[in-house]
């Protein structure tokens, strides 16, 4: 029964899609309230399997494997689950898309193309995060580039092509080397059991690679080079220095209901398949390239931040702090141990709801005041006092401030960080201390950016903006409330991820 | 005598095709050299799909004829996909020469079909004369076909840079079967098979060469680097439903019998270990070269033909990598998608160009306006030769990612993926002259003929299903023994 919702969660958007498709494009109202209808629906649905979620147990729920074709020498399957990884991150999918989706209302142009690409967008992300079969997850991590590539290209800013070709061909370079990494796996799995029934099912070649038949062939030097291969693939989404520069562009040309999506849950997609794949098949690499992987979080947040304070463009501002926050989900996972698991996975979530804040606030301003630099606007609190009060709370979350999701998520994950065992980084103290620098700097750019734009005199022609619109709140109180959830009573999410993360850690019995 | 004894029916197929040529040919020349001629058109395809259907029903258990002329399920799943590219060809060549009446028409129509009946030949011989016989029939057809549009500088240009430079091509490939015949002293490739490992031992050095020159003439037909030189000019200039037939039908009948020769004269395992290595570096130029110099173009036809170029990479890769079923089960489904999605381009190509009367890229810009379904089945093609996912030309190409990583060639498939990431920008290319620009101000909306309709609407079905089912396709492909005479 569960199994099969999985299912139909994945195609729902799918066959929204094509239903959208069926729908003439003058019917603008018809259009927008089916895309609502169809990714609510698919909110309810993860609502009831995550009503269903079972949190005593650490492995896969909800399975499903159909046998989808054969090569001759190799099933492929159709094999798809969830577990207290995965299960938050459906969540955010779908809380977010819809979100946005309420956002995107303010589009035009194109009603039609924009919400089947949307849609179909949707059911990529929603399947990546259910796949467990190697194919299929690079199938559905595949997917999303073509929606995105359009949703960039055609609704985007001044430089939308440049932009959507970036995205296009870095994140392709990145799947592409994730599919060469799983082949790659494969193939030693093959290998490791002598070519008996290997597949490529990532549980399946966990379990090989724990424990193979034949332990020659995965000597060390082929495991680090598979998980330095995984590393770089998903640091290219994630985004990790100095694979980044994709992203700055993507966001500040996006649309707002995209940058949403893209900050949202697309860079998720990056940190879930770390954890999943390079974590899960190779856990002992993963602590073998612990240091390694703090390091790169450290740069991360020090380096978006830095350049954050420097950014002229709000947006472009907003992206930065997108690196700088991923970086602690790098510290959290490098720590290895259960309090830093949990605050990377916290972390992917209320990132997810506090970016897609920020940036649907920094479209809202833009919309009415037409600029994005920083120095052209100026008390806006006077002019649009709610607005400019959402967007100093989404602000606030993203410093940190207690009671609200950000705060938890650091909260963890530095704990974390001071808590890794010195074995496996040697430097954790002084890592997690330069990088409690980076979390003042995250302060001192987000504060002194609301400071230019909200407070001082106000600009004689912004006198007479109109505040939100009774639509706009639809996103802007859910993902506050989100946030505040989140940060208020985080049992609600540390109770399902729980169970999980404590086996991922014990996989290196730290 | 065994010629005698034999069960012509095995023949059938490329009996009536051949009447059915003659017919049209027949029905040409009483109804007047002039003038547009849509019915033999249409009774050309009918022909094409009435020889399909014999395929299909007659001799499902294979056979041969001697060892002249083989029916294995290999030959015949060629045989189908030769028949229907012609088939949809011909069907885009009818709107193409509507709006070209100084092509002659009926001739044209005969002409591709004879083509196709050298193909289907070819791709069922088992003897180094009957190969040859269907390779230049092929050629032969190819090369007046170029030239079809003859009071145009570039189409002539292209079909006698064609016929030079295939003239030569075939002569390498004679030069090196002469080889074989010397040392065996059969023209079947059976018994040169069977000859091979003792040969080998005593005469790597003629064996090699008789390889190597057949490699390269072969290499020239099937365009691949670094005997791709003419494709572009020859592609840039013919009628661009020849084109198209050069792109797909041509080449897929070309890499038949280049899996079919080296499978059974060059198969023995000692010999492949050899060879499989030169094939897989040339697999890798080809992709490299064909994918990076496509990034330059500007005139559609050109990109198409370096793309062209790197999708023959990608299908060498799993002929490099191993020999037997699991690499023809491989191969054919690649074929089957190569098939669909190039010829579903080249319609969208045809009608997009011959509308705007210019083969520049810039043809495309908002095509999207002037026709949605258009626009949108190209996207779906231009996806596919991409290699993304829900199309036909994904799973084909992961398929081969797959098969190559299995058989030990993991450096193979890495070049394969990073090219086709490559693919993206100059595919995506298109996608953002259709979608992302405006049209012309005095660009119309397009009317689309039927005919050119059908083969879109049919490419884009076919695309969609395999790239969602491709069991359909791969659960018939996995019971076969593809080349009962190998092994």
């Amino acid at each position: 029964m569960m199994a099969n919702m999985l299912i139909w969660l994945v195609f729902l958007p799918l066959i929204g899609a094509i239903l959208l498709f069926t729908i003439p494009k003058e019917n603008v109202n018809v259009i927008r309230s089916l895309a609502t209808i169809v990714s609510g629906m698919a909110l309810i649905l993860t609502v009831i399997i995550w009503g269903g979620f079972d949190r005593g147990v650490s492995g896969i729920q909800n399975g499903t494997t159909l046998p989808w074709f054969d090569l001759g020498f190799l099933q492929i399957n159709f094999e798809i689950g969830i577990d207290g990884l995965s299960m938050p991150l459906l969540l955010l999918t779908t809380l977010v898309t819809t979100l946005s989706i309420f956002a995107s209302f303010s589009i035009e142009k194109r009603v039609k193309e924009f919400y089947i690409w949307t849609l179909i967008l949707l059911s990529g992300m929603l399947g990546v995060f259910v796949a467990l079969d190697m194919f299929l997850f690079f199938l559905f991590f595949e997917l999303t580039l073509v929606p995105m590539f359009f949703l960039i290209g055609i609704w985007g800013g001044k430089m939308r092509s440049y932009a959507s070709f970036k995205f296009l061909l870095y994140t392709g370079i990145g799947s592409g080397i994730m599919f060469m990494t799983f082949l790659a796996i494969f193939t030693k799995g093959a290998e490791a059991m002598n070519f008996q029934g290997t597949s490529f099912s990532m549980i399946r070649l966990a379990e090989i690679f724990a424990n193979p038949a034949n332990p020659e062939v995965l000597s060390e030097g082929v495991k680090a080079a598979l998980f330095l291969g995984l590393l770089v693939a998903f640091a290219i989404k994630l985004p990790v220095f100095p694979f980044h520069t994709w992203l700055p562009n993507a966001h500040v040309e996006a649309p707002t209901a995209v940058s949403m999506i893209l900050a949202g849950i697309l860079l998720k997609m990056g940190g879930y398949g770390l954890i999943r794949a390079g974590f899960g098949i190779l856990p002992d690499q993963a602590a073998k390239f612990a240091t390694l992987i703090a390091i790169l979080g450290l740069i991360n947040i020090i380096y978006g931040a830095l350049l954050a304070l420097v950014q002229t463009d709000l947006k472009a501002l907003v992206a930065y702090s997108s690196i700088s926050h991923m970086g602690i989900v790098l510290l959290g996972i490098a720590s290895f141990t259960h309090s830093g698991m949990q605050g990377a996975v916290f972390q992917l979530v209320s990132h997810g709801f506090i970016s897609a804040l920020l940036f649907f606030m920094v479209g809202a301003m833009y919309e009415r005041t037409k600029t994005r630099t920083i120095s052209e606007m100026g008390g806006l609190s006077k002019s649009v006092p709610i607005l400019a009060g959402f967007m100093l709370a989404a602000a606030m979350a993203s410093i940190g401030l207690p009671g609200l999701s950000g705060f938890v998520s650091e909260l963890l994950a530095f704990i974390g960080i001071f808590g890794a065992s010195a074995d496996l980084i040697p430097a954790a103290m002084t890592i997690g201390i330069i990088a409690g620098i980076g979390i003042i700097l995250t302060a001192a750019y987000l504060l002194w950016a609301m400071q230019r734009t909200t407070f001082g005199p106000i600009k004689e022609k912004f006198m007479n903006l109109p505040d939100a619109r009774p639509m706009e709140y639809v996103p802007m109180v859910g993902l506050l409330a989100l946030s505040l959830i989140l940060g208020v009573y985080p049992h609600i999410l540390s109770d399902v991820i729980n169970t999980t993360v404590i086996d991922i850690v014990s996989r290196i019995g730290g | 005598m065994i010629v005698l004894e034999t069960d012509w029916s095995l023949m059938t197929p490329e009996i009536s095709l051949a009447a059915l040529a003659l017919l049209v040919f027949t029905i040409d020349f009483m109804t007047g050299i002039h003038g547009k001629k849509p019915f033999i058109g249409r009774l050309a395809v009918l022909s094409l799909l009435v020889t399909a259907v014999l395929v299909i029903l007659l001799n499902p258990g294979g056979g041969s004829i001697g060892d002249l002329f083989l029916v294995d399920p290999f030959a015949r799943l060629f045989k189908l996909i030769i028949l229907i590219g012609v088939a949809m060809v011909i069907m885009i060549s009818m709107y193409y020469l509507d709006r070209n009446p100084e092509v002659y028409q009926g001739e044209y129509y005969s002409i591709m079909m004879f083509a196709a009946l050298g193909a289907m030949l070819m791709v069922s011989s088992a003897d180094l004369i009957t190969l040859f016989i269907g390779l230049e029939i092929l050629s032969i057809s190819s090369y007046v076909l170029a030239g079809f549009k003859k009071h145009h500088r570039h189409s002539t240009e292209a079909a006698l840079k064609y016929v030079i430079l295939g003239g030569t091509a075939s002569a390498f490939i004679l030069y090196g079967m002469s080889f074989l015949y010397g040392l065996t002293g059969s023209t079947s490739l059976v018994e040169i098979g069977q000859a091979m490992p003792v040969l080998f031992q005593q005469y790597p050095a003629l064996v090699g060469m008789s390889f190597l020159f057949m490699l390269v003439g072969f290499g020239f037909k099937i365009s691949i680097v670094p005997f791709h030189m003419w494709a572009p000019d020859v592609y840039q200039g013919s009628p661009t439903p020849v084109t198209a037939f050069l792109t797909v039908v041509s080449k897929l009948a070309g890499f038949a019998i280049v899996i079919r020769i080296f499978t059974l004269a060059f198969g023995f395992e000692g010999i492949h270990g050899e060879w499989s290595f030169i094939l897989a570096v040339m697999a890798a130029i080809t992709m490299i070269t064909g994918n990076f110099i496509a990034l330059t173009q500007n005139n559609v036809k050109r990109l198409m033909a370096y793309s062209g170029i790197a999708q023959a990479g990608y299908l060498l890769v799993p002929f490099a990598v191993v020999l037997g079923d699991f690499s023809s089960t491989v191969i054919v489904f690649y074929s089957v998608a190569y098939l669909m999605m190039t010829l579903g381009a080249f319609a969208v190509i045809t009608l997009v160009t011959e509308d705007s009367g210019m083969t520049d890229i810039s043809s495309f810009a908002g095509l999207y306006y002037r026709s949605p379904y258009m626009a949108i089945a190209m996207t779906v093609f231009l996806v596919s030769l991409g290699g993304l996912p829900l199309t036909a030309g994904f799973i084909g190409k992961v398929n081969i990612f797959i098969l190559a990583a299995a058989g030990d060639m993991l450096w193979l498939a890495i070049i394969m993926i990073l090219t086709s990431v490559v693919s993206f920008y100059y595919y995506f290319g298109f996608i953002k002259q259709m979608f992302m620009t405006e049209p012309r101000p005095n660009d119309k909306e397009l009317f689309v003929p039927g005919g050119l309709l059908t083969v879109v609407t049919v490419s884009l079905a076919v695309v969609l299903l395999l790239g969602i089912a491709p069991n359909l396709l791969l659960d018939i492909f996995n019971q076969y023994n593809w080349m009962p005479s190998f092994n």
